[in-house]
This record gives structure tokens, C-alpha cells and sequence, in this order.
């Protein structure tokens, strides 16, 4: 799990088994991967409109939950304008 | 900073649980262990649909159940400040002068560090 | 505990991670641990058309319990060893 300690005070994303992507700073984690994010945002995929960013503030996420989380690379994530981008939701975990 | 320590700094204070079945509960948490087991109060709880709602005095939920908390804003400053001053009084508890620890005073020695009780002064690093 | 070894001697290979979401991620494998979760470097998501979403994310933290496949490089993998590690139900 020590693995996660270079993302801390990192923008992360996180994907979560119900197929939801949530952008926000990764402020701790503990043994079983259950995450804590600061000012974070839900972001909302869809083939009809662009991408819709919900604010969500602070979140404590259980490990449980989490399928991936991803290293933000700032420069490459805020030269995209979000609202250009269409595409279908991740889908969710089927076992 | 770990998960726990949000959690239990959260007591009194308003949060929102989604379960893993979609269902929501906002209330105000009263207590939580370390399964992430949690006791709300005031609590209005919504059906995964978003169509019904009810309203509880009081519930327990397995830590288990849970998908995610929400909790307010402010909260991650207060943790952040409770560790800092943890780590703080550790460090003036351990007696003599703030310089290094360890040579000095040879009937505390090794074990001294180990007893101071909370807060992982320790490795872990971060906060 | 076996393919935990396994998966060790791959780290620094290109794998290739098929998730139970049906999204296929290929990185480089920086480390693994007993709970077979994944972390990789440099990733690329298979049709990135059509998952945008990892766009400015070069490397990640995958939950092993959320993993179906991982396709390895057949030529670091020792399978003669793995065939007798198998029969003997350990590695080294």
C-alpha cells in the first residue's frame, strides 16, 4: 500500500467501482486503500452534453470502493476544455 | 492523514453517508470505531432512487455498507492542526531541550518514544 | 503468494491490465503488493476515443481485487520455473 504515499497532496483521480470519476487532492490514506480527498469533483460523462463538474468538497472514500486512482498531470489536464469532451461514463464493476 | 482520524474529528459535526446500495443518510455523527462502524442522529435518510426519504432519530451503519462520507470543508484544518500540535507536545514531553533526542538522558533512552500514547509521532511522515 | 514473486520479477515490464470495468490499461509495472494491487507508469488506456477520461493520468494505482487479466511479456516469464514452483507449492 506504500504505494500510494507518493500521490499524497497530489490531484489524483479517482474511479470508483460504480464506474463514477472523482478529480481531487489526495490528502491521506490508511492500510485498506480507504482515501481521503480535498476539494474534490465529480465528473459527469456523457455522449450528449460535455463533461459536467460537480463540486463535492471533502471526501472520505472507502477502499472498498476504489477500482484505480491516477496521478493528475496538471499541465496536460488544464489544457483540456472539458466541455468539448463526449464519451460514455466508465461503466461499473462486474464480477 | 488517515481516514480514522477525519472520521473521529468529525463527531458532532453534519456529514452525508452513501451506502453501497445507493441509499443516503445526512445526519450528524455521534460516534464511529475503527471499522468505520458510525451512529448518526437527526437523520434524514434517501432511498437509492432519490424518491423516498424518511427521517430516523438515530441509526447505526456498518462500516461495510458504506461507498463514501462527506464531511464538511473545514474539517481537513482542524485535523491538520490537532496533528500539528500532537507532534508538538510530543516533542516538549520528551524532555530536555528540543535538540535531538536519544544520548541524553540515559534512564529514558530507547523505550521513552514508545510510550507517548497518540497521533503516530513516529514514521508515517506526512500528515 | 506464488504469482506475488511472479509479478515481482515483472516489475520494470510493459504489462497490459484488463479491469472487471472492461477498461485495459498497458504501463510499465513499477510495483506490486500482497494484495496484487498494481502500480504503473507511463500508461496508455486501450481506444482512448473512447475513454477520454484518464487522459492526463501517466501513472496509477490499480485495486487488485478490481483486476481480470494482466497479459505479461511471454519471454519474462520463466514457465519452467513457474511449472516446478507450482508442483512444489512454493517459490524459492
Amino acid at each position: 500500500m506504500s504505494s500510494l504515499q507518493g500521490y499524497v497532496d497530489h490531484r489524483v483521480l479517482l474511479v470508483l467501482q460504480d464506474g463514477r470519476s472523482i478529480v481531487g487532492v489526495l490528502a491521506g490514506f490508511d492500510q485498506k486503500a480507504n482515501v481521503v480527498l480535498s476539494d474534490s469533483k465529480e465528473r459527469v460523462y456523457s455522449l450528449e452534453e460535455g463533461v459536467e463538474e460537480i463540486p463535492l468538497g471533502l471526501y472520505l472514500v472507502k477502499g472498498d470502493m476504489i477500482v484505480l486512482i491516477g496521478e493528475i498531470d496538471d499541465a496536460v489536464d488544464s489544457s483540456v476544455d472539458l466541455s468539448t469532451i463526449r464519451a460514455e461514463p466508465i461503466p461499473p464493476i462486474r464480477y | 492523514m488517515l481516514p480514522l482520524s477525519l472520521l473521529s474529528a468529525a463527531q458532532n459535526k453534519p456529514m452525508l453517508v452513501e451506502l453501497k446500495n445507493g441509499e443516503t443518510f445526512n445526519g450528524h455523527l455521534v460516534n464511529c470505531d475503527n471499522f468505520m462502524n458510525i451512529t448518526l442522529r437527526e437523520v434524514y435518510q434517501t432511498s437509492a432512487d432519490g424518491d423516498r426519504f424518511w427521517k430516523l432519530k438515530e441509526c447505526y451503519i456498518r462500516g461495510s455498507t458504506i461507498k463514501y462520507l462527506r464531511v464538511p470543508d473545514q474539517l481537513l484544518d482542524v485535523v491538520k492542526e490537532d496533528q500539528l500540535r500532537a507532534r508538538e507536545a510530543n516533542r516538549t514531553t520528551r524532555g530536555g531541550p528540543p535538540g535531538r533526542g536519544g544520548r541524553g538522558a540515559p534512564p529514558r533512552g530507547r523505550g521513552a518514544p514508545r510510550a507517548a500514547p497518540r497521533g503516530g509521532g513516529r514514521g508515517r511522515g506526512r500528515g | 503468494m506464488l504469482i506475488f514473486s511472479v509479478f515481482k520479477t515483472l516489475t520494470d515490464q510493459q504489462v497490459t491490465v484488463e479491469l472487471k470495468n472492461d477498461l485495459s490499461i498497458t504501463g510499465v509495472l513499477k510495483s506490486v503488493d500482497q494484495f496484487l494491487n498494481i502500480r504503473l507508469d507511463s500508461i496508455t488506456v486501450l481506444d482512448e476515443a473512447r475513454h477520454p477520461h484518464m487522459m492526463a493520468v501517466k501513472n496509477c494505482f490499480i485495486r487488485g481485487s478490481v483486476v481480470r487479466y494482466v497479459q505479461l511479456p511471454a519471454e519474462h516469464v520463466d514457465t519452467q520455473l513457474l511449472e516446478d514452483a507450482t508442483r512444489r507449492g512454493k517459490m524459492h
